[in-house]
């Protein structure tokens, strides 16, 4: 494999596994803001009930 | 802010000469250093002496680091910030003190270290004014992002570990200019001390009206 | 993840807390990406096949396709916009959560872009110059560049409030702004002042024209708009985390104080999930209402 071959592959291959985490944390933590239950009343509205 | 920065100086300093913890234990690390480097590079006259301007700075560089920590931990206390941020003192002016304080125990240290270098590494001194000229710029521009870190990681846990990494990539410009200046002066470089010194002197101004004019903002917290 | 089913209405504000992509941004971020993967594909393909060798340097010029335009965005765009940002946000007429949100997120991008300069720089090098690895000014101020920039990362990390983290990430940001043209004026001057600098003087700088200057010129289109779309994608991932942080901290703190101020949901509360302090308050709540 040519130097010029490496370098390519290595820039590129770099990048696209960066981009690939990054979707992948993007995808994750929007399944986990649009899944969760989470109650964030506030609780002047749980003492008003 | 001058007056604010004589009190908060005058205060930084008698607490070190009341605990003399610069006295104590940062210059005997100074020190050990200068000897860990003569075992790394020695026993030969001659690697030695080419090596010894930047013994000196390696050395001065490390132990600022002591010397910061120091000098943070003296209000590393949620209260001691506290006190900092509501004691109606120009937060510009605490800057300037501190860093003023920092660099003079940093000098002391370097006449100590200096005196060591020319003993042990051999080095002839040709002439001493770059060397010293050199010296004060460089840790004025030391003081200034040391204590600026200081305030910035003080509080954090992991304080011992991440100041030094964030603080010594910033001061590797004085690394360089210092041990290009001594080098002159001690006869081992091939250029001349002046433009290397005014390197010093820029990268110090820089850093003090950096410090100015951050630190008050860094010193509000939420 | 706090699960609190004391009360029946459990609103799920969440979805509330984090406005769900809008569909211009998503449109944009795609088009963005599709653009960065055509302009990727056509850049190789020039790079590696269309252009001629160079005279001088032959095959190795084509990495000047891809070592340029990831240094340039590494250094100006990348960390530009981290140390722009950081200023605008410790600017109290500016300071705004999009600003800390965007330096990190430029940073940490711009991070691998350093790394790749590195990379790319030495890859070039080594039949260059022979090494894998040389003091010239540009690979050193780059290296330091990328400890600063590791810096930033390493003190993001350190748990705080986000105020107080902002402020510290941006003076961080600053500071390493403001040195980087130092480190490389006194680089450069070392190297040229030290007697062998004539040898790597000897440069990754060929003489560029023709299919040659478009390639290039469509090199650094594809890496920016390659880092335009991780900084978008990015800049998402930094919001969802923060609002998750925060969530995770009401969670956390819900967990621990239990409802100490709801006498009459006391006996809900020692069924409280995992909450040893609250469920001890339930029972001596209970107790005494008895």
């Amino acid at each position: 494999m040519s130097y010029v071959d490496a370098g390519y592959a290595v820039a590129l291959g770099s990048l696209a596994a960066y981009a690939a985490l990054l979707w992948f944390r993007r995808w994750r933590l929007e399944q986990i803001a649009s899944a969760a239950p989470l109650d964030s009343t506030l609780r002047s509205e749980e003492s008003n009930t | 802010m001058w007056r604010d920065a004589l009190a908060v100086a005058g205060k930084d300093l008698r607490i070190e000469l009341r605990t003399r913890v610069l006295l104590n234990q940062v210059v005997p690390f100074a020190l050990l250093v200068l000897v860990l480097f003569a075992f790394a590079v020695g026993p030969g006259r001659g690697p030695m002496f080419q090596a010894a301007a930047g013994v000196f700075w390696v050395a001065l560089l490390f132990a600022s680091v002591l010397g910061v920590q120091r000098s943070s931990a003296i209000e590393a206390s949620d209260a001691g910030r506290d006190g900092l941020r509501m004691s109606g003192l120009d937060p510009a002016g605490i800057f300037l003190g501190k860093t003023a304080a920092l660099c003079a125990q940093l000098v002391v240290l370097e006449l100590l270290l200096g005196l060591g270098v020319v003993l042990f590494f051999g080095s002839r001194v040709h002439s001493a004014g770059p060397m010293v000229a050199a010296c004060v710029a460089g840790t004025a521009g030391l003081a200034a992002v040391g204590t600026l870190y200081g305030m910035l990681s003080s509080g954090l846990r992991v304080r011992e570990t991440l100041l030094p990494f964030l603080f010594l990539p910033v001061v590797a410009p004085v690394l360089l200019a210092g041990t290009r200046a001594w080098q002159s002066a001690l006869g081992t470089g091939a250029t001349g001390a002046s433009p290397w010194i005014e390197l010093l002197v820029v990268f110090a101004a820089v850093y003090l009206a950096l410090g100015v004019v951050i630190y008050g903002p860094l010193l509000e917290a939420a | 993840m706090a699960a609190n089913p004391t009360t029946a209405e459990a609103v799920t504000k969440t979805a509330n807390r984090v406005q769900p992509l809008g569909r211009r941004t998503k449109l944009t971020t795609r088009l963005v990406g599709l653009g960065a993967i055509s302009s990727l594909v056509a850049t190789v393909w020039l790079g590696l096949w269309v252009t001629p060798p160079d005279l001088v340097m032959h095959n190795l010029v084509r990495l000047v396709y891809v070592h340029p335009p990831i240094a340039w965005i590494s250094l100006y765009l990348a960390f530009g916009i981290a140390a722009l940002s950081s200023a605008l946000w410790l600017w109290p007429r500016t300071r705004s959560r999009f600003f800390d949100r965007l330096a990190v997120s430029s940073m940490e991008v711009g991070t691998v872009f350093t790394a790749l300069t590195l990379v790319t720089g030495s890859i070039w090098g080594r039949p260059t110059w022979g090494v894998w690895w040389a003091w010239d000014a540009r690979l050193t101020s780059t290296a330091l560049l990328l400890v600063l920039q590791l810096g930033y990362l390493a003190l993001r990390r350190v748990p705080g409030d986000p105020d107080s983290r902002a402020r510290r990430c941006s003076v961080t940001a600053l500071v390493a702004a403001v040195d980087v043209p130092i480190v490389h004026f006194s680089v450069q001057w070392w190297r040229t002042l030290h007697q062998n600098a004539t040898v790597l003087n000897a440069n990754l700088s060929p003489t560029i024209h023709g299919a040659m200057a478009w390639t290039l010129l469509l090199g650094f289109v594809a890496f920016t708009l390659l880092f335009a779309w991780m900084l978008l994608v990015r800049y998402r991932v930094q919001v969802l985390s923060e609002s998750l942080e925060g969530d995770e901290l009401e969670g956390a703190l819900r967990e621990r104080w239990g409802e100490t101020g709801d006498v009459g949901n006391a006996a809900g509360l020692v069924g409280s999930a995992g909450a040893g302090e609250g469920a001890l308050v339930g029972v001596s709540v209970t107790g005494e209402s008895q």
